[in-house]
């Protein structure tokens, strides 16, 4: 009898194994599902107006026709922009916070204050952008005011990254620093600063994938929708970017050409941002498989 | 009387609270200088946003005071400034993403870390991490195009708090999937082995093992999620039909949810901003309206973080 | 080691610098001075002007190599206001500077430069007009945007559920039709089921042809061309129905009309009046012309 009590627990508990798997199996294809839906959007209704004379040529007829040559550009130039703004911020952030800062609480400070600055919509970091910079600054719309915001904005992520890194070499190089009589200074030129570099590259490519693809903090701070080709200088050189561009498309759902130019820069858009964080990924899987060695 | 540690040079501390160690010749170095810039440079300006917008919405915050988050009527030509609709709005949108959300992103992800086939999770993980990178303007542009059609036979606008409530699940779906795979991943693996050999099934081993380990991981990434939830701005701006004041009859009534409503990131990306440049107390309500919203999003990191410890302490 | 760690700590250090460099080389490009030294001319405003202005602009940056840049952020109000501010040189309009711009702005001198005539007109949903609706009274009108009136059937369509696209407040067309609507006085502040607000043109008739019961305010010529979205004609007190078109606009019997405008701080730099008087030719005007607005000269007749 308790032979069969312990089969019939055993039943129930197969049982819910598999409910669980199914369960679980489920929800994974309808997320499998959706994303494979959303993937195949973005490729077919993008693709259709990918070709190299829309890739290089500028926009025409408020970009119903033409290129989004220009758009790219600017994009490009405010990530170069923000990325070097946020690297040695970033670099410095997670230096002091590891290597100068003793004091716990502030250790554990710095850390809520970035954790919490990465929580801050994007949108705010434009109306800041604007104000602070824009007008106050005398800046103007352009697109320093734009890389400096985004900069900013991905400064948390880059830290977080790097301090990381930092934290993740291990101590036997350390204790060598010291054993060879190193300096403060010398120690992290030597050993964190070589140690980290993939750390600090990956959080930046991370971070820039997420800066290109931002709408909020540029709209306010340095894109226009038409009319400005290349920047000449630093103040008053508003600049074109994709997001910004599929942003003003996208309300025009009634024209057709709208939106097929709308889907085409969002495909370019997207394709930037998965080199820049494939490149992430590809970095650290590399440093992954060196750590090992 | 600790032990020493080999790690720590003992050199004598200074600077205010004893922050900083002396480097032993005296003066700063090059590099702790560099550092201490570019740290107050980067803490700096986040704290100097907060600043600027408290400075902004003085004006408002003096004159209209606590009305501007009882009162739900926002109707700038005549100096009406309540966000409570906005402010019901965002939580609303995006609680409900969140709910639609999360179950299917932690199923998913424990279908992904425990019963996937090991060569399949490198791959799933990079499609998930792709969907996790998409910006949220082509998120934008799909909701205008693909869901606001399909929500227009029940809504009639296709234009609702409801639809933006969904495009945020889409959006931050693959976020949530991938950080709570990353927590039950990061659950020992001698965990699980442990658990076979106590006889456990899969299933058991799952609920009463690992859920239970990374569950403090699985609360943070809610909480991630929710706070980009919170702060999406574009994608609900195209979406959410951008009405203002519409607040529901009483607590339980969900009709706003179907009706098109407004959030506070909707608001802050439309028209009025730059309409309201010059206007002091027009710009200052709508600062208002960006500390509320940081004060929303940070409480919830915040939140997360208690829940996360700090990595110091251990999980 | 020895060796590896002197290049390395050179690369690491020089790595940092090449961003100093980068920036210092960044800010050697800057040319300083005011605010427009180039020839720049930066233009913001309403999405009515906008597809006129961005035309020109090409022709005048082909023939003459002059630079402008255009957005449409804020519409009419945002234009003017980012004029009054100082952030662009040229603001476009699609009304007129009101009461309320001049008691936000007192040290603005504001001058408007028509350069074409336009107006707006009550749009709907094909289905609509295809059950009946042609026209409405201004009180039915106002009952409408107020939410008083919730079905076509109540005045005189099918039996459709009325959905009212807003134009946000401080776009042109939703000020002008305001004036119509209420005159001098002040619109009640809309609180209503169905009703959704919006902003540009491009998404007025975006919205307006994707619903089957809507209406919105609309620039006229953004109605012609797709039997998507129909102008409905107003009723007058008189109970004559007058449709928007070019003889009821120029003989201004049609109410709701309006100039489109640019509008400047002060006199016009030398680069705007090349675009002003270049709209104000013949040439501009054509283009005016080209997307459906009235030339400035148009005669009474409507030719």
């Amino acid at each position: 009898m308790s032979d069969m009590f312990l089969r019939r627990r055993s039943i129930r508990r197969r049982a819910f194994d598999l409910l669980t798997a199914g369960v679980c199996r489920s929800g994974f294809l309808f997320s499998m599902g959706l994303i494979v839906f959303l993937i195949a959007q973005i490729i077919f209704r993008g693709g259709a107006s990918i070709s190299l004379e829309f890739l290089t040529s500028p926009m025409r007829d408020g970009g119903l026709s033409g290129g989004i040559l220009y758009q790219i550009c600017g994009t490009m130039i405010l990530i170069a922009t923000a990325g070097s703004v946020a690297a040695p911020l970033a670099l410095g952030l997670a230096l002091l916070e590891t290597e100068y800062v003793k004091n716990m609480f502030a250790r554990r400070t710095i850390q809520i204050l970035i954790h919490s600055a990465n929580a801050i919509p994007s949108i705010l970091f434009g109306l800041f952008g604007f104000f602070a910079l824009v007008k106050m600054a005398g800046l103007q719309k352009s697109w320093l005011a734009g890389g400096l915001v985004l900069g900013m904005m991905i400064l948390p992520t880059t830290a977080v990254a790097v301090k990381e890194a930092i934290d993740a070499i291990p101590s036997a190089y350390r204790e060598q620093a010291i054993a060879l009589g190193l300096s403060k200074p010398k120690e992290i030129f030597a050993v964190v600063l070589p140690r980290s570099f993939f750390g600090l590259i990956t959080g930046l490519l991370l971070g820039l994938s997420r800066a290109a693809g931002e709408t909020a903090p540029v709209m306010f701070t340095a894109c226009v929708f038409y009319g400005p080709t290349l920047p000449h200088g630093i103040r008053d050189e508003p600049i074109l970017s994709l997001p910004y561009h599929v942003f003003n498309l996208a309300q025009d759902s009634l024209k057709p050409q709208a939106m097929q130019n709308a889907w085409g820069a969002s495909l370019v858009l997207i394709m930037i941002v998965s080199c820049l964080s494939l490149t992430a990924w590809g970095l650290r899987r590399h440093q992954m498989t060196e750590a090992w060695r | 009387m600790t032990v020493p540690d080999p790690l720590r040079r003992e050199t004598p501390l200074y600077g205010p609270f004893g922050l900083f160690h002396d480097p032993g010749w005296g003066t700063i170095s090059f590099t702790q200088f560099g550092s201490i810039v570019a740290a107050s440079l980067a803490l700096g300006s986040f704290v100097s946003l907060i600043g600027f917008l408290t400075y902004l919405s003085w004006p408002a915050l003096t004159q209209k005071g606590v009305t501007l988050i009882t009162t739900g009527v926002w109707y700038y030509p005549r100096e009406k400034f309540g966000a409570l609709a906005m402010i019901y709005g965002t939580i609303t949108s995006a609680s409900v993403a969140l709910i639609l959300a999360a179950p299917v992103g932690i199923l998913s992800a424990i279908w992904i870390a425990e019963y996937a086939p090991r060569w399949s999770r490198l791959p799933l993980k990079g499609a998930v991490e792709f969907l996790a990178g998409v910006p949220s303007i082509v998120f934008g542009l799909m909701g205008v195009i693909t869901l606001r059609p399909v929500m227009q036979e029940f809504s009639g606008g296709g234009d609702s708090l409801m639809t933006a409530a969904l495009l945020l699940a889409i959006m931050i779906l693959p976020t949530l999937t991938t950080l709570v795979e990353d927590s039950l991943q990061a659950v020992p693996g001698d965990l699980r082995t442990q658990a076979r050999a106590l006889g456990l099934s899969r299933e058991e081993a799952i609920r009463k093992v690992i859920l239970p380990g990374a569950r403090r991981g699985i609360v943070a990434a809610t909480l991630l999620a929710l706070t980009r939830a919170f702060g999406e701005t574009i994608a609900v701006y195209l979406v959410v039909g951008r009405a203002d004041n519409r607040l529901p009859e009483s607590l339980l009534n969900l009709q706003p949810l179907i009706e098109s409503g407004q959030t506070l990131t909707s608001k802050l990306g439309g028209s009025e901003v730059p309409m309201a440049y010059g206007d002091p107390l027009h710009m200052g309500a709508l600062a208002s309206l960006g500390l509320i919203l940081i004060v929303i999003t940070v409480f919830t990191t915040f939140l997360g973080q208690m829940m996360m410890g700090s990595p110091e302490k251990g999980s | 080691m020895g060796m590896s760690f002197e290049k390395r700590e050179i690369t690491t250090c020089s790595s940092k610098f090449v961003f100093v460099l980068a920036l210092m080389a960044v800010l050697g490009l800057s040319r300083g001075g005011s605010a427009n030294a180039g020839n720049r001319v930066r233009i913001q405003g309403s999405t009515t002007v906008n597809p006129v202005v961005v035309d020109a602009v090409e022709v005048l940056k082909a023939s003459r190599g002059l630079d402008f840049s255009t957005d449409t952020l804020g519409g009419s109000s945002g234009g003017i206001n980012a004029v009054a501010q100082g952030l662009v040189e040229i603001g476009m309009a699609s009304r007129e500077i009101s009461e309320r711009d001049l008691r936000k702005h007192p040290d603005v001198d504001f001058r408007v430069t028509p350069i074409a005539i336009d107006a707006v007109a009550l749009v709907v949903s094909a289905p609509v007009w295809d059950g009946g609706v042609h026209a409405l009274t201004r009180d039915q009108i106002r009952a409408i945007f107020e939410g008083k009136i919730t079905n076509w059937n109540e005045v005189g369509g099918a039996d459709l559920s009325i959905f009212v696209y807003d134009k946000e407040p401080g776009r042109g067309t939703r000020e002008v039709f305001e004036k119509f609507a209420y005159g001098s006085d002040e619109p009640p502040i809309p609180d209503f089921a169905h009703y959704a607000q919006v902003g540009g043109n491009e998404e007025t008739r975006s919205k307006v042809q994707d619903h089957d019961s809507a209406i919105s305010q609309l620039s006229f010529a953004w109605t012609e061309g797709t039997d998507k979205i129909h102008a409905l004609g107003i009723r007058l007190e008189s109970g004559e129905i007058v449709r928007p078109d070019r003889k009821a606009i120029l003989s201004n019997q049609y109410p709701i009309v309006r100039r489109l405008n640019l509008i400047t701080d002060g006199p016009p730099c030398t680069n705007c009046s090349v675009l002003i008087d270049f709209m104000k030719s013949s040439e501009g005007q054509d283009i005016v012309k080209k997307h459906g607005y009235l030339p400035l000269d148009s005669a009474d007749d409507g030719s």
